[in-house]
């Protein structure tokens, strides 16, 4: 059973560290214990999907032509396809990704910093405010050079 | 239990973290540098256009003379300590080599600054006027009528010196992980803004950037394995683990290696020198010279501590590797160089044989070699400078006539361009009287008393094969017939002139009086704690 | 015991009841949404909506489910088969992930066992939700992209953007709740709210947030991806059978996860309303009731996607857009300095309130300075190198061509060869045809 587990987790984290080993990782096994109901629920989310897109073709008619595999384009021809094989997206797109990344690490520094904003203090106010201010320089530029404009 | 692991507490107002001291005054210039380069953001942000390149010079300059002041300041300060400080929690080190360090890179950069900003070479400047769009196309064509450029350039210019002095200057390898990325990454985009030959300038920027974050990557995984090694990244912290422990050594020889990998490949020593041919070929000959100069200084700065401060005390155990590093970087750049028929590609692989001479004055772990490298540093960017500042006056139709046959008779046409030109070879080739000789005297007789005497003759005659390729554009340049379709030479600006004259001035002053910057350079060693 | 606690102590049969109940939540759920959805746009629209299958329509989902893995699955030759295979299932799983860490209840007693309704409480709780949300976008670009067809392509490209630009805006709101609640984990953050809920204490994270929870679920009036008249249906315009039903419940469980998670983040979670909590010593806040609160204020987040979606007209892409990066990313971003500095300076004990009545006025001057000084209009003359062209690279002619007069027509007999190639059957190469006549 799983509190077996548990306590077996407890008790390695709680032996001392060994003198081979100076530096103890800060985390012991326990804590990974806690992610285990998310692996059960993701077995099981991955069984359901599985077998739910096995189904389809299991239960279905198959009554295949020509006409209906084709890409659908509304009935006319459809146009030969660019991506797959190497091709192009606009470059619109990666600039969107690229300021994705450049604020999404944005966000995952400030997330720490929101955790421990009152022992950090003044201190803390003004390492993230001068972040945020760096970060603000990039998105001015961007902005006021048409980065942010989509048509 | 597991519940205070799980269980985020509130910190009670009693363990309220405290601000870390901060010497403003030691670390002034780095601020001063840094904080311009952002405001050059915001000049490109919100100036119109034709206001940015006067603004952006102006603050460029202005950034390069109130850091240098700011340093003066420090240095002049009674209340300095001699044998430095460290500061911002243990992660920069101002010392006095990295002071030295950071006034060189400071006057090499002004010396850079002012090629970048020159628009008399070449209308509107080296630079592109739209780096975005596609070479070839009918926007590119019109924009080759326009005399604008990517002003962005001055605030990368910045940043990527910033980088620098932060790299010379960082005392753990986290600090130094940083500050690498922060000199590449302006680096690698502007090597793609050339505004003549635009495909070749963004297969050198592509070219840079992927070997770049190779290199980078290398650095990273050797700085985790350091890590792993001594339970810290502070360089003093590795020394101390190495010195006193029965560790294994595979964590501490592989961190070492991975890390010394990745600066080799910043400093372009061969058999880490891939990029450099086709990345100075390519670049804009201003960012080339900057590159070429700055780079090289950052990269041994950093180097130097690397090697001084975090291994001195296992140096028997890797000291054998470098050798043979120095002797193929010695090998290649000398010998290939005798190859190239492209003047950037020479230059180039000179400074790979160069960059073999830098390492042997760094594998010395004297108080001489310290000094010495610091002292050829300074030398041979300012060599180099001067360097790439007269290859951007030869110019035909196509920009630049790099070609070494279309140097031929250069006398003829225009005898003072040849004769700096001749001055400068001869310096990098190191003939008495330029300061190229002082230099690698220096080097060379740190190294003998360290006892490398065969890594010195090895040098001595890379030296010797290295001239002759020096030599063969001299006789080229005065003992040819010049090309009837041949290129000509353009009368520089003030500012190309000033940077040409601060570069060929100083070679010289450094190579009849050298006293002065040798003392500077000996004054102090790096600090270890 | 503390939360944690007591979830590390549940016994193997308990967490696969958990897990078990928290995978049928997602589907049932959407089955309740596609009938609950129908009829209340349909009553919006005065319009009876479905009503054939079971009393009142009402067992029209349940006929849907039952008919989609009976219809022919149809795989374009063109698409790559096993990014089309995998597509469906990478954006399934994220969304039922995020479930485990929603804290539906408190303190319980189930068979006998004393545990919390929440299958884990992470310290990093929300960001496994967010994490979830932004690994579902995968599954859009990846169906775009496999499909082998242009219109998909199109609506996964759009699609992502979308996302991605919303979930920034999203994950910035949600740093004002951090800051209050001192942690990432849902259920503290539900802690927090006993002494009030964080929608009127953060009323513009709050709003952020359920703009960008609209945008983030590609709902209406976002959803550009699956704008009908222009993409047909978007990134699954291949995808039929049991593979659609998978995007379509990933899709419907995505609006769940993102009300649920505004729930626990500013409506107190599982807590009982205010009069509610009056009643009794707060005897409604224990046991299995709290499950009813918390599901109420969902269900009043997931009826604002309903409405949203009777009321408002699509919006262009662009606004769409600027919207996003122009509006919510820097109001989060000010807003999160602003409340930061409020309690930093608050907690200092050298500072009065007056203080930081003048600091704060001082700091809104200089801001509303700033926003003087910035120009309302980029000027045009920034783009000297402009010149029109089509993606490709190509010229075009400008849009305000003025259409040249035809020439008067001559009379048949003076153009016989003049008139031959409007002869020229369609397909074959018109190139040669004026040497021809040159002859």
């Amino acid at each position: 059973m799983v509190s077996t587990l548990w306590s077996n987790a407890v008790a390695l984290a709680q032996q001392p560290p060994s003198p081979v080993q100076p530096i103890q990782p800060p985390s012991g096994p326990s804590e990974l214990g806690s992610y285990l109901p998310i692996v059960i629920l993701f077995v099981l989310a991955a069984a359901f999907a599985i077998f739910s897109v096995l189904l389809g073709p299991m239960v279905g008619p198959q009554r295949k032509n020509r006409a209906k595999t084709e890409a659908y384009e509304c009935g006319i021809e459809p146009s030969p396809q660019p991506v797959i094989g190497g091709g192009r997206v606009p470059v619109a797109y990666y600039l969107t990704a690229m300021l994705f990344i450049l604020f999404d690490i944005e966000m995952v520094f400030l997330y720490p910093f929101a955790v421990s904003a009152d022992a950090l203090g003044l201190f803390g106010l003004v390492e993230i405010f001068l972040f945020i201010a760096t970060v603000g320089f990039a998105y001015a530029y961007v902005w006021r050079r048409g980065g942010l404009d989509w048509n | 239990m597991l519940a205070t692991v799980l269980t985020a507490q509130p910190v009670p107002p009693a363990d309220k973290l405290s601000a870390p001291a901060i010497d403003y005054g030691a670390i002034m210039p780095v601020l001063i540098v840094l904080g311009a380069a952002c405001v050059g953001v915001l000049v490109e942000a919100f100036l119109p256009k034709h206001q940015r390149w006067p603004v952006q010079v102006v603050l460029s300059l202005a950034t390069l003379a109130g850091a240098g002041i700011a340093m003066a300041v420090y240095l002049g300060d009674e209340s300095t300590p001699k044998n430095g400080v460290i500061t911002l929690a243990g992660t920069l080190a101002v010392d006095r080599p990295a002071l030295f360090l950071w006034g060189t890179l400071l006057v090499l950069t002004l010396g850079a600054l002012l090629l970048i900003a020159d628009r008399s070479v070449e209308p509107g400047g080296a630079f592109v006027a739209e780096a975005a769009i596609r070479p070839g196309t009918i926007q590119d064509r019109a924009q080759v009528a326009g005399t604008g450029m990517q002003t962005e350039v001055f605030p990368l210019t910045l940043f990527a010196l910033g980088g620098m002095m932060v790299f010379t200057s960082a005392n753990d390898l986290l600090t130094m992980f940083i500050a690498l990325e922060v000199l590449s990454l302006p680096l690698y985009l502007m090597c793609g803004l050339a505004r003549r030959r635009r495909l070749l300038s963004q297969e050198a920027a592509v070219k840079y950037f992927l070997l770049g974050a190779f290199a980078s990557a290398f650095f990273l995984y050797g700085l985790a394995l350091l890590y792993g090694y001594a339970g810290s990244v502070k360089l003093a912290d590795i020394s101390n683990a190495a010195a006193g422990t029965d560790r294994s050594d595979a964590l501490l020889f592989g961190g070492l290696g991975l890390l010394v990998v990745g600066l080799l490949f910043k400093a372009s020593v061969g058999p880490f020198h891939t990029w450099t041919p086709d990345v100075y070929q390519g670049a804009p000959t201003p960012i080339t010279a900057f590159m070429a100069a700055c780079t090289k200084v950052a990269a041994f700065g950093g180097m130097l501590r690397v090697l001084q401060v975090g291994f001195e005390s296992t140096s028997w155990e890797w000291r054998g590797v470098l050798w043979g590093v120095a002797i193929v970087s010695m090998v290649i750049g000398a010998v290939l160089g005798l190859t190239q028929t492209d003047v950037k590609r020479m230059i180039a692989y000179s400074s790979i044989a160069h960059a073999g001479f830098l390492l042997i004055g760094s594998i010395a772990l004297t108080d001489q070699g310290l000094s010495g490298t610091l002292f050829y540093l300074l030398t041979y960017g300012f060599t180099t400078l001067a360097a790439f500042g007269v290859i951007s006056l030869v110019r035909n139709a196509d920009g630049e006539a790099t070609h070494l046959s279309q140097w031929a008779g250069l006398a003829k046409r225009s005898p003072v361009t040849a004769a700096v030109f001749t001055f400068i070879l001869l310096a990098l080739a190191g003939i008495p009287l330029t300061s190229g000789f002082v230099g690698k005297f220096v080097i060379f007789s740190a190294a003998l008393q360290d006892g490398m005497a065969p890594l010195v003759v090895i040098a001595l005659i890379a030296s010797a094969v290295a001239a002759f390729f020096y030599l063969r554009v001299i006789v080229l340049m005065y003992f040819s017939e010049p090309a009837a379709d041949g290129p000509s030479v353009t009368v520089p600006g003030a500012f190309t002139t000033a940077s040409i004259t601060l570069g060929v001035i100083a070679t010289l002053v450094l190579g009849v009086l050298p006293a002065f910057a040798l003392d500077w350079a000996g004054s102090g060693t790096f600090a270890f704690q | 015991m503390t939360r944690a606690e007591l979830l590390a102590d549940d016994p193997l049969w308990l967490i696969l009841i958990k897990a078990v109940v928290l995978l049928l939540i997602g589907p049932l759920m959407t089955m309740f949404m596609v009938i609950f959805e129908r009829k209340v746009v349909a009553w919006m629209q005065h319009r009876p909506g479905p009503n054939r299958v079971g009393p009142w329509g009402l067992l029209q989902s349940i006929a849907d489910a039952i008919k989609l893995p009976f219809k022919e699955q149809i795989i374009p030759t063109t698409a790559d088969r096993k990014v089309y295979f995998l597509a469906p299932i990478v954006s399934v799983i994220p969304s039922f992930l995020a479930f485990s860490v929603i804290p539906f209840g408190p303190q319980v007693s189930i068979f006998g066992e004393q545990t919390v309704l929440q299958l884990v409480d992470l310290p990093v709780g929300a960001l496994v939700i967010l994490a979830c949300s932004s690994l579902g976008v995968y599954g859009i670009v990846l169906a775009g992209w496999a499909s082998g067809s242009a219109y998909p392509l199109l609506g996964g490209l759009r699609s992502a953007a979308q996302v991605i630009s919303y979930e920034i805006a999203m994950g910035l709101s949600i740093v004002g709740v951090i800051l209050y609640s001192h942690s990432l984990s849902t259920g503290d953050i539900v802690d927090a709210q006993r002494d009030g809920w964080y929608f009127y204490l953060l009323i513009p994270s709050f709003v952020i947030y359920l703009i960008s929870m609209v945008g983030e679920t590609n709902r209406a009036p976002f959803d550009l991806p699956e704008a009908e008249s222009e993409l047909v249906g978007g990134f699954h315009t291949e995808y039929s059978s049991m593979k659609f039903a998978m995007f379509f419940l990933a899709e419907y469980t995505n609006m769940v996860i993102v009300s649920m998670f505004a729930t626990t983040l500013f409506l107190g979670g599982y807590m009982a309303p205010w009069p509610i909590s009056l009643i009794g010593d707060n005897y409604l806040n224990t046991g299995w009731w709290p499950v009813l609160w918390f599901m109420g204020k969902t269900m009043l987040l997931l009826f604002v996607f309903v409405w949203l979606r009777g009321t408002l007209p699509r919006m262009r892409y662009d606004q769409f857009m600027r919207l996003g990066w122009k509006v919510l990313v820097p109001v989060s971003l000010v807003w999160i300095v602003v409340i930061a500095g409020i309690r930093a300076f608050r907690n200092e004990p050298n500072i009065s309130t007056s203080q930081i009545l003048v600091f704060g006025g001082v700091a809104l001057l200089v801001l509303i300075a700033v926003a003087m000084l910035i120009p309302d209009k980029r000027a045009r003359a920034e783009d000297e190198y402009l010149v029109p062209v089509t993606g490709g690279g190509h010229p075009v002619p400008p849009l305000d061509l003025e259409v040249p007069k035809p020439p008067k027509r001559r009379s048949l007999s003076e153009a016989k060869v003049a008139r031959k190639p409007a002869a020229v059957p369609a397909g074959q190469s018109t190139s040669d045809t004026p040497d021809k006549e040159s002859e």
